[in-house]
């Protein structure tokens, strides 16, 4: 599974969007645009990023750039899978 | 169904039990619930209940323990400590070996999967245990904690201010109050040191039944969780993992119910109770 389907199904668990972001794609607005992302899904979600890839993320790397879009969010998880 | 609630007498206080005793059969086994933390604990009762009623059922006499300063233990989280914790989990699996003349399983959710595998290292022989969505890190459990008090600052780039202020805290010594819960030094310490590793050379091999939960319903067990249970399986462990289709009832926002949980987590440790063992193939330990 690509790091691009594994977002798309972590996004989908934690906000429990009923497979909507199955029709997702890079350029699909995250922050802003998906009322289930409050700031408290995000906590949910840095943690469930954490438990799924196996790294820790260091909260001075998180601001709104990180979750604005679908390809901001995978290119953060990559990246970090990497180093 | 007979359930028996008790408080088991510790040298700081009580720790509130509620037993599952089986009833009409022999025991094929004595299970010890170490819970989830926070939150996620109380979530989690539900759950919790109706798991430990159908163990009971099918031949586990099954003991819910609070631990210090949870549930309905007395006293506060302040006074509590991980070591403490590991050391109420010991005396709650005497309690239970003083009462079931059966196989031990330690059944850690979450969090309590770290307490779980401590309590295991400490054991004359390793327990069989059962693992709910085990933390794998208590470092993380700890930095995920503490970052619900920076939620509202993330998005602005500000959470690392407020999570190291409440590291520095902790580190003077000082308890620091997170979501309602004060936590103190001697319990995040331990908690921050803690990861779910294999005891070291067990003098006998045990099972461990894993058992995750997703809402999509061919899903696989993470790549973290996949590296972890490969470390359990070297290290001669005989396991068998699930991931169930389910929600992720500790962190929903309603209490969620997750039946196929209740089945799968029955159907694993059955079919662990009926394989025999086979040797490891690979060496346990390469120095």
């Amino acid at each position: 599974m690509t790091v691009m389907q594994q977002v798309l199904e972590m996004l989908d668990e934690v906000l429990s969007l009923g497979g909507r972001a199955a029709a997702f794609n890079r350029d699909t607005p995250l922050l802003g645009a998906l009322p289930e992302l409050d700031s408290m899904a995000v906590v949910a979600l840095i943690g469930a990023m954490e438990e799924r890839f196996g790294f820790a993320v260091d909260d001075d790397d998180i601001d709104g750039q990180t979750f604005a879009t679908v390809g901001a969010l995978v290119d953060f998880c990559a990246a970090r899978m990497a180093g | 169904m007979t359930v028996e609630a008790f408080f088991l007498a510790r040298p700081n206080g009580q720790r509130l039990g509620v037993f599952h005793p089986t009833v009409g059969i022999v025991p094929r086994g004595a299970v010890l619930h170490l819970a989830a933390f926070a939150e996620e604990l109380n979530k989690s009762r539900r759950m919790v209940a109706l798991q430990a009623a159908a163990l009971a059922q099918a031949g586990y006499a099954t003991l819910l323990l609070d631990l210090d300063g949870c549930g309905d233990a007395s006293g506060d989280l302040d006074g509590a400590s991980w070591q403490g914790w590991v050391d109420d989990a010991l005396a709650g699996a005497r309690w239970l070996a003083e009462r079931v003349p059966a196989p031990l399983w330690l059944w850690g959710h979450r969090a309590g999967a770290l307490v779980a595998s401590a309590a295991a290292a400490r054991l004359d022989s390793p327990p069989n245990l059962l693992l709910w969505h085990p933390a794998l890190s208590g470092q993380l459990v700890l930095q995920q904690f503490l970052r619900l008090r920076a939620a509202a600052r993330l998005l602005d780039g500000q959470a690392k201010g407020v999570l190291d202020m409440l590291k520095e805290a902790l580190g003077r010594g000082e308890t620091v109050e997170v979501a309602g819960y004060p936590l103190p030094p001697a319990l995040a310490d331990g908690l921050a040191k803690a990861t779910l590793s294999p005891p070291t050379s067990p003098e006998r091999v045990a099972r461990l039944a894993w058992l995750e939960l997703s809402s999509r319903p061919d899903a696989e067990l993470s790549p973290a969780a996949g590296q972890a249970l490969a470390r359990w399986r070297a290290a001669g462990w005989q396991a068998e993992a699930r991931v169930v289709n389910g929600p992720a009832f500790w962190q929903t926002s309603e209490i969620e119910h997750a039946p196929a949980l209740l089945l799968a987590t029955l159907d694993a440790m059955a079919r662990l109770e009926a394989t025999q063992h086979a040797a490891p193939s690979v060496p346990a330990h390469t120095p």
